[in-house]
């Protein structure tokens, strides 16, 4: 493995690691925490660009919204007294739930957006709360919605790009606002089957205000529920609701089956984790993250 | 992995670290692995396993964090402390979470063993004192086939009373010179 690389870099700014990854034409690998790069083995690969000294890891506050550098690693995250206040704590159950302790320490947040899987536990959470990636090429910065650099993630549009970034301007907070993330693995320290993430707006009178469902490893790339929030806002969330709308995510993804789990299961467990994810932000005691 | 195919048209590259408390500088290949150069230069406890990231039996300590060295290319590892399990017992004494292994029957083949005590080590100069919740959850990256979970638990929950005994024992003796 990595037989054929020439030269390992540990640019330390932004602007250095894009010149060596245009010289590298196509050649270049980013590395970050490595845990999806040594593990996909890419014998083609002849210059690596080590992005962990580059001055991206960071969780800062940025007027209203709260930004988090691409090389911050999961048990950054997860320790992080800001994060853990953030959407009460979606964010950290999402990252402790990627990977063990020793995986844990290496991952980092850009590297399960760069990599574009669909079972990439962080996007549903970042989905759910809106969040957008600064991207950097040779022209210059650009911000773009996750879901829109999702979607290409594994196409080659961002082949010369780095993510620099990821923002997440300041969700609702208050008393009716609650939070989930749910997650199916084979065990505990597993890629998803299924995960899902919900984040629900209550009024004062028990009525759907905000709402927002995401679902990964159940389509091409992580994906927001656009009908099932348009059914419920506006209504009071009972059984019937729920049982509604476990039924319109099923419809909406469109899983395939692979050596984790059958598109039957997954589809099944997208209504039962999603049922799972509202019923725990509207418990009376509020969610329990 | 190294010079299989000719050591000739392999790059290398200068590897400044320091291992096991000694302060070394190694020639590398820009692309091997921590866990073969570790291997390469002796240190046979980090053991070889899936080299996917899934077993845990290559953990390592860097900069007192575990990671799994199959996963962290040597470069990476520039300028910085790492800890493998040939490095935990001092001067031939072994770490109470060694003894605790031993004690409690949580080493069968062994070959798990060196990746959970550096883990458990890590675990417990974080939090002296952890939940059998989290000792799990510290162990929960490390596979074994022959012992279980179990004794592995007990041994660190152990570990970790035996460290509290031995710093109550010494705290009144600070608490006076204070
Ligand atoms: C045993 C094991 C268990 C795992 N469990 C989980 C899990 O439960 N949930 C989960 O979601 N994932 C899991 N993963 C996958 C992986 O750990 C995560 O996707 C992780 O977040 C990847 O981050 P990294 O820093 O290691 O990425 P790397 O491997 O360094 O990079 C991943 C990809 O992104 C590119 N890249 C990295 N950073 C940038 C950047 N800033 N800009 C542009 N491109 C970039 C790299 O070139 C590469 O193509 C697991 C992996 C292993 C080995
Ligand atoms: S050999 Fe590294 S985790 Fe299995
Ligand atoms: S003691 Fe043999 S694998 Fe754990």
């Amino acid at each position: 493995m990595f037989d054929k690389v020439e030269a390992f870099y540990r640019p330390a700014n932004v602007r250095e690691a894009l010149r060596l990854l245009q010289s590298g034409k196509g050649q270049a690998r980013v590395v970050a925490g490595g845990t999806d790069v040594v593990v996909d083995g890419d014998d083609s690969v002849r210059f690596l660009i080590d992005i962990t000294h580059a001055g991206l890891s960071y969780i800062r506050r940025r007027g209203t919204a709260s930004v988090i550098g691409a090389t911050t690693t999961m048990a950054e995250l997860e320790a992080s007294p800001q994060i853990q206040s953030l959407a009460g704590g979606l964010l950290c159950k999402a990252a402790h739930s990627c990977g063990s302790m020793p995986i844990r320490n290496l991952a980092t947040l850009g590297g399960n957006m760069a990599n574009g899987s669909p079972a990439a536990d962080m996007a549903t959470p970042l989905l759910v709360l809106d969040a957008a990636v600064v991207m950097a090429d040779a022209k210059g910065r650009r911000r773009l919605p996750l879901a829109e650099y999702l979607g290409n993630a594994r196409s080659n549009r961002y082949a010369r790009s780095l993510v620099v970034e990821i923002v997440i301007p300041d969700p609702p907070r208050g008393k009716g606002c609650r939070w989930s993330f749910q997650k199916l693995g084979r065990t505990a320290v597993d890629i998803s089957l299924v995960n899902v993430s919900a984040g629900l707006h209550l009024d004062s009178r028990g009525r759907v205000k905000w709402v927002r469902i995401a679902l990964g490893s159940v389509a091409p790339a992580p994906m927001r529920a656009p009908g099932a929030e348009q059914r419920m806002t506006g209504r009071i969330l009972d059984q019937a609701l729920l049982a509604e709308i476990g039924a319109e995510v099923a419809r909406e993804v469109s899983p395939i089956s692979d050596a984790r789990a059958s598109a039957e299961y997954r589809r099944e467990i997208c209504s039962v984790l999603t049922r799972r994810a509202l019923e725990e932000c509207s418990a009376p005691a509020g969610c329990s993250l | 992995m190294f010079g299989s195919r000719g050591v000739f048209a392999m790059k290398t590259m200068e590897l400044h670290l320091t291992v096991n408390g000694q302060s070394l500088n190694w020639s590398i290949a820009p692309g091997e692995l921590l866990l073969d150069v570790l291997r390469r230069q002796g240190y046979f406890g980090v053991k070889r396993g899936c080299e996917k990231g899934e077993c845990g039996a290559c953990a390592v300590l860097v900069d007192g964090k575990p990671i799994n060295s199959c996963l962290m290319f040597a470069a990476q590892a520039e300028g910085r402390h790492v800890l493998t399990i040939e490095g935990v017992a001092i001067d031939g004494k072994l770490d109470p979470v060694q003894e605790a292994f031993l004690d409690h029957g949580a080493v069968q083949c062994g070959f798990c063993t060196p990746g959970m005590v550096i883990s458990a080590k890590a675990l417990l100069d974080r939090r002296p004192d952890p939940t059998e919740d989290e000792v799990r959850e510290a162990l929960a990256g490390h596979l074994c086939r022959c012992t279980g979970y179990l004794k592995p638990v007990e041994a660190v929950l152990a570990a970790a009373s035996k460290r509290k005994n031995r710093a109550r024992r010494v705290k009144p003796l600070t608490e006076v010179s204070r």
